[in-house]
């Protein structure tokens, strides 16, 4: 079974997909949170009724497949001549996908911090933004941080669908070696494995924050 | 209040100075010295990579002769099927030679040149299937390149048989990965394609039992439906190409033997 | 600005056409959500049995599903496992690397759920003569069940949307395929993919809300 056509410089283009894997979501999940802090603030601040229209939208991006997103996302950039390369299109649309989740996050752990400890700071003649600077933040991301890892993983193993607007991804890269070599299983065990070393790690990181950060135990 | 006439109308001959208004692609590709062709790169070998990673095979060397015609440079942009018209109507290229067959459904989104080049379609069927002919594809499991003229051809044809099934991949490598797993027991392509997969010796246990009965499948040049003078130019350029043997020239070199004749008899165009 | 013109018409032609793959996608996330649950309870028990070779198994099942994206099991369960001669259909297939999917994610919920259940409430049943798989059917998973049961809805919509997936397999029944199949014939892909959202938002909506109007009816205390 090992004895393969598979040479180290095919390793090494497995590799660089694996890098361009991660560059489309370390981009897209920074982008992402950074977009969904703003949306969950802005959610938890105006309520669910003047909030609405937003929700709805984010809920779109929940509720559609990646897949079609992408498209889609591809097919309005060049019908509005924005002339995006693959990589750009993919970005942004893993970016409002990335944001759609991080909004409810970010709103549960501000929902997750007591009324009364802001209240407290309020009367303490904090500001609103002294309040959401050093209560909310510090307490909110200990309660988001497992979810937020939970959906950085999501994301890195979601961006496998960018392959098909033509990025070689790690994915879209151990196909193009199964096409040369012709040896399928091999070569998409070995692609699994990168997938895996990179995920499980975090994944257990993730377990232990969530296990040692929660407020309960 | 003059002050502001005076702007707007300075304004107004500004831009009838700076932007003529009727610069068209033609013009546009002329003025900025390259051409950016839209050509797919797993489809041998009308395009691929070599060893180097260069793209190589009849469509880019087709992009260059184009490029060299204009008196620009080339700039061949990889896409894979689905991305060719997302890339042209976004101005990421100007042109496709990218194998495009000039259906009348596409033609209401893109504008078609005349026909480049002609494919054959040929019958590659897994050796343990037994088939040995298109009619034996009967009731066998066949499949062939998503939205291809083969694809749609074929899928028409098992409904007709009303026996067997259908599978349409995204990408011909996979075609031939699941033909040579057995997962389908016979495939319909392009006798370029198949050729070079057979022979590539990369796929075991398959080989080409024949032709299939389809229309020969023309495939065109194709940019934006209303450039006009782009679409006569690429016109013209393909007449010229075989004028000039040119076009026979690559043909020896990419696929070897008779080019395929590109004119329809009876009727214009 | 742009010169594209939408033909809407064409899109909307299509649409009995894009209702029907939307059935066909429908029945895929059930039917892989009822074998995902079915596994799913299974990998729980194994992983409760305290065998180390049925506990190891699901435990690497879980992993796996739960770090490998979903587009790489489905490739893997068509492409992979015919280089062993087992030939799947691209439905089979595509129903096999979901439930596959659905089973990790929904065991490792269970397994959250399960630590929200006294265990003094296991240890009761059993010394009321229970056997331990008696006190697993009738205390321990009723309440699993029901706290996994928001979870799982999520997973249920996840299923939904995977099924697209099935494109790369070959498979042009489901909604996501026949919308491909429509847009590499005519190159009109806005139009196309566009309705396939609206179609898909709809699916999911439904789902959603008659997960809950299930769960008002079933969990009342």
């Amino acid at each position: 079974m090992f004895n393969t056509a598979l040479t180290w410089s095919d390793l090494v283009f497995l590799a660089q997909g694996a890098g361009m894997t991660l560059t489309v979501t370390a981009v897209s999940v920074a982008a992402g949170t950074v977009l969904g802090i703003i949306f969950g603030v802005l959610r938890f601040q105006l309520g669910p009724y003047w909030s609405a229209p937003l929700t709805f939208i984010l809920d779109l991006f929940r509720s559609v497949p990646l897949l079609i997103q992408l498209v889609l996302g591809n097919a309005a950039q060049s019908i509005f001549k924005l002339g995006w390369a693959p990589f750009t299109t993919s970005c942004v649309v893993l970016s409002l996908y990335t944001a759609a989740y991080c909004t409810e996050i970010v709103r549960g752990g501000i929902g997750a911090v007591p009324v009364t400890t802001r209240r407290a700071a309020r009367s303490l003649g904090m500001t609103w933004w002294q309040d959401m600077r050093y209560i909310v933040f510090p307490l909110a991301t200990r309660v988001s941080l497992p979810s937020w890892i939970g959906l950085t993983l999501g994301v890195m193993k979601d961006s496998a669908l960018v392959l098909w607007l033509g990025l070689i991804e790690l994915l879209r890269a151990s196909q193009i070696l199964v096409t040369r070599l012709q040896e399928p299983l091999f070569i998409l065990l070995i692609c699994g494995a990168f997938y895996f070393i990179i995920s499980f790690p975090v994944a257990r990181l993730g377990g232990y924050l969530e296990k040692r950060w929660s407020p309960n135990d | 209040m003059m002050q502001s006439k005076a702007f707007v109308l300075g304004l107004a001959a500004a831009a009838a100075f700076t932007a003529p208004a009727f610069a068209d692609k033609l013009d546009d590709v002329i003025a900025s010295g390259t051409l950016r062709c839209a050509v797919v790169l797993d489809f041998p070998p009308m395009g691929s990579r070599d060893e180097n990673n260069n793209p190589i095979g009849f469509d880019v060397d087709y992009c260059n002769d184009l490029a060299k015609a204009l008196g620009v440079t080339a700039e061949i942009v990889e896409t894979p099927f689905p991305e060719r018209i997302p890339a042209l109507m976004s101005g990421r290229v100007d042109v496709g030679v990218a194998s495009t067959s000039d259906t009348l459904e596409r033609a209401k989104t893109v504008g078609m040149s005349i026909p480049y080049f002609a494919f054959n379609m040929a019958v590659t069927a897994n050796d343990k299937s037994g088939i040995k002919s298109f009619e034996d594809m009967k009731g066998k499991t066949v499949g062939a390149t998503a939205g291809t003229f083969e694809a749609i051809a074929l899928e028409k044809q098992v409904k007709e048989w009303g026996t067997g099934e259908f599978r349409p991949y995204q990408t011909q490598a996979d075609v031939f990965l699941a033909l040579s797993q057995g997962q389908l027991d016979a495939t319909v392509s392009t006798n370029t394609v198949a050729q070079s997969n057979v022979k590539g010796g990369k796929f075991a246990g398959i080989s080409v039992v024949g032709n299939a009965p389809f229309d020969i499948d023309y495939v065109a040049l194709f940019t934006n439906r209303e450039e006009y003078g782009f679409i006569n130019y690429l016109n013209l350029f393909v007449n010229q190409q075989v004028r000039t043997g040119r076009y026979k020239e690559l043909y020896e070199k990419w696929v070897g033997g008779e080019a395929p004749d590109l004119t329809v008899g009876g009727v214009y165009r | 600005m742009f010169s594209y013109t939408f033909h809407w018409n064409q899109a909307f032609k299509a649409l009995p056409q894009m209702l029907d793959g939307a059935l066909v996608t429908l029945q895929i996330a059930i039917l892989s959500m009822v074998i995902g649950m079915a596994c799913a309870i299974a990998l729980t028990l194994f992983r409760l049995s305290g065998n180390r070779v049925l506990g190891g198994f699901a435990t690497a099942w879980v992993e796996v599903a739960r770090n490998t994206p979903a587009l790489f099991q489905i490739y893997m369960a068509h492409f992979g496992l015919g280089n062993f001669g087992i030939h799947l259909s691209p439905y089979t297939a595509l129903l096999v690397g979901i439930a596959f999917n659905n089973a990790g994610y929904l065991a490792e919920n269970f397994r959250g759920a399960l630590k929200a259940i006294p265990e003094t409430q296991t240890r009761s049943a059993r010394s009321l003569g229970m056997t331990p798989m008696q006190a697993f059917r009738y205390i321990v998973m009723p309440q699993m069940l029901r706290i996994a049961f928001l979870p799982a809805t999520n997973q249920m919509v996840w299923a939904i949307l995977m099924t697209s997936l099935g494109v790369t397999v070959g498979m042009n029944t489901d909604l996501a395929g026949v919308t491909q199949e429509l847009n590499a014939r005519s190159f009109r892909t806005f139009e196309f993919f566009a309705l396939a959202a609206v179609i898909y938002y709809v699916i999911a909506k439904i789902v959603t809300m008659a997960a809950r109007l299930f769960a008002a009816r079933m969990f009342r205390y």
